[in-house]
C-alpha cells in the first residue's frame, strides 16, 4: 500500500508538487497521468527516495520513508524514466550488483532469479555482454528486471514505455497486470493516455503540483461529463482546470 | 562550397553569440581566463627572450645554440600538433554528438569532411599560438630580423599546421577503419600516457641535475653533441626552421626557394590527399562508428580475485558496491591506464631519493637523513593528495547519472561512503607506507623515526582518503563528458588545499616532540620527564586531528547525499 500524505516539493519558490493526498491499496495498478511539468516525476521520484520532501509524508507498504528509509525502499522497486545504469557492467552483473544492494535472501537464489528474469525479458542472450552496447529499450528491460529482481510488494514505474519495441510494450503490460494480480502495487506515471486506459484500474490526474480528478476511467468520464476515451477525458479536465483563474 | 559555409556557421554563431549574451559571471571568468593568458604568454615570451640573449652572448656556440634550440622547438611542436590532431579528428569526425544530424542533410561529403577537418585545425592549433608565439617573438625581439621575417612565419607556420592536421588526420581515417573509433579513442589514450611514461622515466634516468656539474662532460664537443636535436632533411620542421633562421641572421642558403616549395606542396598534397581518401573510406568508417558491437566483459578471474580481497568482509550491499567500482574501474581503459602513470611516478620518487647526493651535505650526516625523512612524510602526503582528487575525490561523481540506483536503494548514503572509504583506504594504505617505508630504508633512519613515521602515514592515510570520500560527496557532479573534469572543479581545488593543510598541521604538531626525542636518542640520553608533559599532548592532538579529518568531512558529505535537492 501506498500512502502519500500532504506531500510538497517546493525548489527556490517554484511549488512542483502542492499537498498531495493519496492512497493506492495493495494490488493497484494505478495510473499517474498530467501534462509535461505538472509535478508527475517530481512526486515519483520522491517516493523512490530520490528527492526530499519539502513538507508531508510518504508511507509504502506502512513504512514511513522519512523515518526508515532502508526498511521503506526495500519495498519499492523503482524504474525510471531513463536507463541510466552502469554502462561498464554487464547484464548479470548488473543484476548481481542489484541483488547484493537489496540484499535477496527469500525463495529462490537470486542467481536463479535474475536468469529467470532475463529469460522473461528476453535479454539471456546478452547478459554477459557489457550494457555500453545495448539499446535504449534493452537497458530499460534490464533496468526493469533490477527492479522485479528483489520481488517488491510495491513498483513505481516512471514513464515505463519509452523506447520499447510493441512486442516489449506489450510484454511489460502483461507483467504488470501479473504484477498487481498477485498483490504488488502498481504505480504508474505515464503519457500515453492508451496505455493507461488498458491497464490501470484507477487513475489520478495531477496538474500544476495538485491532483485534480482521480478514479476508474469510467468515473474520470462521469466526472468530466465526457463519454469517450480516456484522451478526451484528460484534455477536457485539464483544459477546465487551466481556465480556472 | 556553400554547403562548406553553411556547415562551419553552427561553431561562428556559437562563439559570436556566446561572446555576446553571456552571463555576468561568464564574462568575468572570460576575463580572469584572458588575463592569466596574457600573463603567461609575457612571461614566455620573457623567459624566452633571456635564454636568447645570453646564448647570443656566448661566443662561437650561441647562435648555433640558438638555431638547435629553434629546430628542437618546432619540432616538439609538430610532434604535438600530429597528436592534437588525431585526438580531435577522433572526436570532430566520429564522435561528434551532431555528426548524425550532418550526415542526413544532403550536403556532400567532401564539403562536410572539410568543414570537420577546419574545426579539428582551429581546435588543434591553438596551443601553437599559445605556446609557439611567445617564443618565435622572443627569437624576433632577440635578432631583430626585417618585416619579411613576420610574413615568412605566417605562412610557414600555416604550412606547417596543414602538414600535421594531414598526416593526423589521415592517421585517424585509417585506424577507425581498422577498429571501431571508441576502441581508437582507448588505443590513443593508452598509448599518449606510455609515451608520457617513457620520456617522463627516459628524461629522469638521464639524470638531467648532472648538466650543471662541469665534470660531467669533458668538452665543448661532448656538450654539443649531447644537446644536438633529432634532425633530418626529410622533415618539414627542418625546412621551417631554415627558411626562419635565414631571417634571423643565418648564412644565405640556395635551398630557401627550395624549402618554402617544398613545405607549400607537402602542405597542399597532404590535403589533396586527405579528401581523396576520406571519400573511399570516412562514411564507412564514420558508420561503423556508429554500430553497436556487441562487448564481452573481460578479466573475470582477475576481477574475481579484486573482489574476494576488498569486498568481502564488508557486507552484502557494500560488497555489491565495492565490486561494481572495481569492475567499472579496470574496464574504463582511461581510468586504469592511469595507474601506469602511478607507477612511474613512485618509481622515480624512490629513484630520486636514492640519488641525493647527502654525502657532499655541509650538516651531519644522520640528521640530515632524519631530517628528509620526516619532510618527506608531508611531501608522500601531498603525493597521496594528488593522487587522491584524481581517483578518490570523484568516487562518487563517478556514478554519475545512474545515482538514482543507490539513492532509491536500501542502503543509507552514509553507509556507502564509509564504504568508499573502506575500499580506497587499502590500496593508499599500501602506496603510502610504499612511499615512507622505502624511503626511510633509502635514507637509513633511526628505528624510532622509520616507527614514528610509518604510523603517522598509516593514520594519516585515513583522513587524505574520507577527505576525499566527503568532500567529493559534498561536492559532486553527476554530469560530466569525462570524468577528470570532476577533479579540476572547485571542490578538487579545496579539497587539495584542505588536503595540504591536513598533512602541514600534522607536521607542525610532530615537529618539536620528534626533535626532542630523535637528539635525545641520538645523544643516548632519555627525554625528561618535564617533556613528555607537552610531548604526550602533542601526539594526542595528532590523533584527535586525524580522527577530526576522518569524522567531519564524511558526515558533512553524507549529509549532503541524503539531502539532495536537484529536481
Amino acid at each position: 500500500m501506498i500512502r502519500l500524505i500532504d506531500l510538497t516539493k517546493t525548489y527556490r519558490g517554484f511549488t512542483a508538487v502542492d499537498g498531495i493526498h493519496l492512497e493506492v491499496p495493495r494490488g493497484r495498478l494505478f495510473g499517474f497521468l498530467g501534462p509535461n511539468g505538472a509535478g508527475k516525476t517530481t512526486t515519483i521520484r520522491m517516493m523512490a527516495g530520490i528527492l526530499k520532501p519539502t513538507r508531508g509524508r510518504i508511507e509504502l507498504d506502512g513504512i514511513d520513508l522519512a523515518e526508515h528509509p532502508s526498511e521503506a525502499k526495500s519495498r519499492v522497486g523503482f524504474i525510471p524514466d531513463r536507463p541510466f545504469i552502469y554502462e561498464k557492467l554487464t547484464g548479470m552483473e548488473f543484476l548481481r550488483f542489484m541483488g547484493g544492494l537489496y540484499r535477496i535472501d527469500h525463495g529462490v537464489s537470486p542467481e536463479d532469479r535474475a536468469l529467470e528474469l532475463l529469460e522473461l525479458f528476453e535479454l539471456s542472450d546478452w547478459r554477459d555482454e557489457l550494457i555500453e552496447s545495448y539499446s535504449h529499450g534493452m537497458k530499460q528491460r534490464l533496468v526493469m528486471c533490477s527492479a522485479l529482481l528483489p520481488a517488491p510488494p510495491i513498483l513505481v514505474v516512471d514513464e515505463p514505455m519509452v523506447g520499447l519495441d510493441p512486442k516489449a510494450a506489450r510484454l511489460v503490460k502483461d507483467i504488470f497486470r501479473d504484477q498487481a494480480a498477485s498483490g504488488t502495487t502498481v504505480f504508474m506515471s505515464t503519457h500515453s493516455l492508451e496505455v493507461a486506459q488498458e491497464v490501470c484500474e484507477e487513475i489520478a490526474i495531477i496538474q500544476s503540483g495538485r491532483i485534480i480528478a482521480r478514479g476508474t476511467p469510467e468515473q474520470l468520464g462521469q466526472q468530466a461529463g465526457v463519454d469517450g476515451t480516456l484522451e478526451s477525458v484528460f484534455l477536457k479536465i485539464t483544459q477546465e482546470r487551466m481556465s480556472i483563474p | 562550397m556553400r554547403d562548406l559555409a553553411l556547415l562551419l556557421s553552427p561553431r561562428i554563431m556559437g562563439v559570436v553569440n556566446e561572446m555576446r549574451g553571456s552571463a555576468t559571471g561568464a564574462r568575468k571568468r572570460r576575463w580572469i581566463l584572458g588575463g592569466v593568458g596574457i600573463a603567461f604568454w609575457a612571461a614566455m615570451f620573457l623567459v624566452s627572450a633571456r635564454v636568447l640573449r645570453y646564448f647570443q652572448s656566448v661566443e662561437v656556440i650561441g647562435d648555433v645554440l640558438a638555431h638547435h634550440l629553434l629546430s628542437m622547438i618546432l619540432l616538439t611542436f609538430f610532434s604535438l600538433l600530429i597528436f592534437s590532431h588525431i585526438i580531435t579528428a577522433l572526436s570532430n569526425l566520429y564522435l561528434s554528438k551532431d555528426l548524425e544530424l550532418c550526415h542526413a542533410t544532403p550536403a556532400s561529403l567532401e564539403e562536410l569532411f572539410l568543414s570537420r577537418v577546419l574545426y579539428t585545425i582551429v581546435d588543434s592549433s591553438w596551443m601553437v599560438l599559445v605556446f609557439g608565439l611567445p617564443v618565435l617573438m622572443a627569437y624576433a625581439w632577440v635578432y631583430e630580423p626585417g618585416p619579411v621575417f613576420y610574413l615568412t612565419l605566417a605562412h610557414s607556420g600555416v604550412a606547417m599546421v596543414l602538414i600535421a592536421a594531414g598526416i593526423g588526420i589521415l592517421f585517424t581515417m585509417v585506424l577507425v577503419n581498422v577498429f571501431p573509433a571508441h576502441r581508437t579513442r582507448d588505443i590513443l589514450m593508452l598509448l599518449v600516457i606510455l609515451m608520457v611514461v617513457a620520456l617522463y622515466l627516459l628524461f629522469r634516468f638521464l639524470r638531467p641535475e648532472r648538466l650543471v656539474d662541469p665534470d660531467a662532460f669533458f668538452s665543448a664537443v661532448q656538450y654539443m653533441s649531447a644537446l644536438k636535436a633529432p634532425d633530418s632533411p626529410y622533415l618539414p620542421t627542418h625546412w621551417v626552421t631554415e627558411v626562419l633562421w635565414r631571417h634571423l641572421g643565418g648564412a644565405p642558403t640556395p635551398y630557401y626557394g627550395f624549402h618554402m616549395v617544398l613545405l607549400w606542396s607537402t602542405a597542399l598534397a597532404l590535403l589533396v590527399i586527405n579528401v581523396w581518401i576520406a571519400e573511399a573510406i570516412y562514411f564507412s568508417g564514420y558508420s561503423r562508428s556508429q554500430e553497436a558491437k556487441r562487448r564481452r566483459a573481460g578479466g573475470a578471474f582477475f576481477l574475481g580475485l579484486l573482489r574476494r580481497v576488498f569486498a568481502a568482509p564488508l557486507g552484502r550491499d557494500l560488497a555489491a558496491v565495492a565490486d561494481k567500482d572495481i569492475r567499472t574501474f579496470f574496464r574504463d581503459n582511461s581510468q586504469w591506464s592511469q595507474l601506469i602513470l602511478l607507477g612511474a611516478l613512485v618509481v622515480v620518487y624512490l629513484y630520486n631519493f636514492s640519488v641525493l647526493p647527502l654525502e657532499r651535505s655541509p650538516i651531519r650526516l644522520e640528521f640530515l637523513q632524519n631530517q628528509i625523512a620526516f619532510l618527506n612524510l608531508g611531501l608522500a602526503g601531498f603525493v597521496l593528495s594528488a593522487i587522491s582528487v584524481r581517483f578518490i575525490f570523484p568516487a562518487v561523481s563517478a556514478e554519475g547519472r545512474a545515482f538514482w540506483i543507490l539513492q532509491s536503494a536500501p542502503m543509507s548514503m552514509r553507509r556507502f561512503l564509509w564504504g568508499k572509504l573502506a575500499v580506497y583506504a587499502v590500496p593508499m594504505l599500501v602506496l603510502g607506507e610504499i612511499l615512507v617505508v622505502f624511503t626511510n630504508r633509502l635514507l637509513q633512519v633511526t628505528p624510532f623515526m622509520m616507527t614514528l613515521l610509518a604510523a603517522t602515514m598509516f593514520l594519516s592515510v585515513f583522513g587524505i582518503v574520507a577527505m576525499g570520500v566527503g568532500l567529493g560527496a559534498l561536492y559532486p557532479k553527476f554530469r560530466y563528458e569525462n570524468i577528470a573534469q570532476v577533479s579540476t572543479g572547485f571542490g578538487g581545488l579545496i579539497y587539495m588545499m584542505v588536503s595540504s593543510l591536513f598533512m602541514a598541521a600534522v607536521i607542525l604538531l610532530e615537529a618539536a616532540p620528534v626533535y626532542v626525542i630523535f637528539m635525545a636518542d641520538a645523544r643516548g640520553e632519555t627525554v625528561p620527564l618535564v617533556h613528555w608533559l607537552w610531548i604526550v599532548p602533542a601526539f594526542g592532538l595528532v590523533l584527535a586531528l586525524q580522527a577530526f579529518a576522518v569524522i567531519k568531512p564524511m558526515r558533512m558529505g553524507a549529509r549532503a547525499l541524503s539531502e539532495n535537492d536537484r529536481p
